[in-house]
């Protein structure tokens, strides 16, 4: 992260929106900097805020919703409340849950449907395909660029949105659950296609990514900043060691990871002698486990175990109990 | 599952590689000549012309079949009735106490004929064309870009959406929904298909606007394309001449007339 607040990508100040006919405000009184290239995921319950808050990022509010914005909204360099959608469109893009919704219907192939974004641009068609191609090999789709959009699975259709708006080189990114609707394989695939494309989608700078996501093992393992959002406030901001591992999680309806909640388990139960904080992914729970002060603990010491026994994998330590 | 409501037959034919404006005007010319050349002959040297074309085109058997298929049934139908029951006409069989008259029969051919050159002409144009190049061509000159994009959706959404339709009547029937019976049972069973089916593509329609807006789809300014339509001063020609034949044709036809 090199930029300072005021570089930031994406700008939010005191900023309060209510969407048209509703009494309570979806985002209260948010203030939010986020650097340039700073990974960003948003969690909360549903109804927190969090698509309003992407919604928002994106220009959709308040120019497609409406509604009354209070505050100030800067994004990717646009004061957005004073742009239009069409000013943004290239510095901001937007990718939903539904993959199928965000196909534009009106291409009949892969390729195509990713130069859709850039002819709007008017970006040479020479330069056009390079990018494109550029974008399909990391979204994983090379294989499928002749194919209809339509006869692709869910989690290629996923990637094939995401790839149609990174091809167009936005400053921030922003995804809504983009995952919501896949497998757990198809989750996969977005993820890593979502990680190199937002590191390497030819872009001059890295793109700033704001993903709205319920998955928190994934946002351990990806994100860089965590915001909590509940009913329209931001409850916690930090990285996502420090606030996935936070007790509180739960009082905003979410459900810490499995390797925090084993560890939480063991810890509780005397049975890791570790003040370290708990862990939020795979590795760092294998860490957690093997931390050479366990040996203090009464199943022994780790070394006098063989490797690949009891005590290598947290699953593993647990069917000791 | 079919991915488009689309009958284009891709084939390394000449009249494939033709910008889709020129075949649009040859197209035009077919329509327009089918319709207006006098009866019962005119419109079936026309059909012949469309033909001719398929055949380069190399989607003859695909025309001849679904030709046939929209026109039979009208054939058969224009054939009896005018036949049979054409007033005062010279009667050519007889059939018991009925009797084809040779008046009907004329007027059915000619009805026919003019049938199967609009049905033919349709047909080459949908066969020889992608969609989404003619499209392109026409928001190129000037169409508006919302107006292209609905046809286009269209005719790749249409298949979606009645797939949608099944799932939800799927849905409805293994909730013990009563579709078949009576038609006071299939208007009932009408509602829970209908009002998830609306609803759900009104959500829909919100989300894909958002999308094509973030795509930057009304974005003014120079637009590219990434889709290369080929033309020459040739296919600009043909076109200009192919519209003065057009004209040509309706003044023709409508000097015959009037004498």
């Amino acid at each position: 992260m090199t930029s300072t607040p005021d570089l930031a990508a994406v700008s939010l100040q005191r900023l309060t929106y209510t969407y048209p006919a509703t009494d309570r405000p979806a985002l209260d009184d948010i203030t939010l900097d986020i650097p340039a290239g700073q990974f960003c995921a948003v969690v909360g319950r549903n109804g927190a805020g969090k698509s309003t808050l992407c919604y928002t990022v994106a220009g959709f509010v308040p120019h497609f919703y409406h509604g009354a914005l209070a505050g100030g909204l800067r994004v990717a360099g646009v004061d957005v409340p004073a742009a239009s959608l069409a000013a943004l469109a290239g510095r901001v893009g937007l990718v939903f849950a539904n993959p199928f919704n965000q196909i534009t219907g009106a291409r009949f192939t892969v390729r195509e449907e990713v130069a859709f974004g850039l002819e709007n641009l008017g970006v040479p068609r020479p330069e056009m395909s390079a990018r494109i191609d550029e974008v399909l090999a990391l979204a994983g789709l090379t294989g499928l660029a002749d194919r209809s959009p339509y006869a692709l699975s869910g989690g290629q259709q996923q990637r094939l949105a995401i790839a149609s708006v990174i091809v167009m080189r936005p400053q921030v990114l922003v995804l809504d659950e983009p995952t919501s609707q896949l497998d757990p394989v198809g989750t996969r695939e977005v993820f890593e296609a979502l990680h190199r494309l937002a590191r390497s989608g030819g872009a001059a700078a890295e793109t700033t990514v704001v993903l709205a996501e319920h998955k928190l093992e994934w946002i351990a393992v990806y994100a860089d900043r965590v915001i909590v959002l509940d009913r329209g406030r931001i409850v916690r901001d930090g990285p996502p060691a420090e606030v996935l591992a936070d007790p509180a999680l739960a009082d905003y309806g979410l459900t810490p990871t499995r390797y925090t909640a084993a560890a939480r388990l063991a810890a509780g139960r005397g049975l890791v002698f570790v003040d370290r904080p708990l862990p939020v992914t795979l590795e760092q729970a294998i860490t957690y486990f093997e931390d050479k002060r366990l040996s203090e603990n009464p199943l022994g010491p780790v070394s006098d175990r063989a490797p690949g026994s009891v005590g290598d994998r947290p699953e593993q330590f647990l069917d000791r109990f | 599952m079919t991915d488009a409501f689309s009958l284009y037959a891709a084939r390394p034919s000449g009249l494939h590689r033709l910008n889709p404006l020129t075949t649009l005007a040859l197209v035009g010319f077919c329509l327009v000549a089918g319709l207006a050349l006098p009866g019962p002959w005119g419109p079936y040297a026309v059909f012949l012309l469309v033909l001719l074309l398929a055949a380069w085109g190399q989607v003859l058997p695909d025309l001849l079949r679904d030709a046939l298929k929209i026109a039979l049934p009208f054939a058969v139908s224009v054939f009896l009735i005018q036949g049979l029951f054409w007033t005062g006409g010279t009667p050519v069989v007889g059939l018991g106490p009925l009797s084809l008259k040779r008046e009907g029969l004329l007027f059915a051919a000619q009805s026919t004929g003019h049938i199967l050159a609009v049905v033919g002409s349709f047909l080459l144009l949908s066969l020889t064309t992608r969609p989404d190049a003619l499209m392109r061509t026409l928001d190129q000159r000037g169409l508006p870009k919302a107006l292209t994009y609905v046809v286009l959706a269209t005719i790749q959404i249409a298949p979606r959406f009645q797939a949608k339709a099944n799932t939800i009547l799927d849905a409805q029937r293994s909730r013990g929904l009563e579709t078949e019976g009576g038609v006071r049972q299939r208007v009932r069973a009408l509602l829970p298909l209908v009002v998830p089916l609306i609803l759900g593509s009104l959500i829909d329609i919100e989300e894909r606007a958002m999308s094509l807006e973030a795509r930057g789809f009304s974005r003014t300014g120079e637009k590219t394309s990434l889709l290369v339509l080929p033309d020459s001063a040739a296919q600009r020609i043909a076109r200009w001449l192919l519209l003065v034949g057009m004209v040509a044709v309706v003044a023709a036809a409508l000097t015959l007339g009037s004498r």
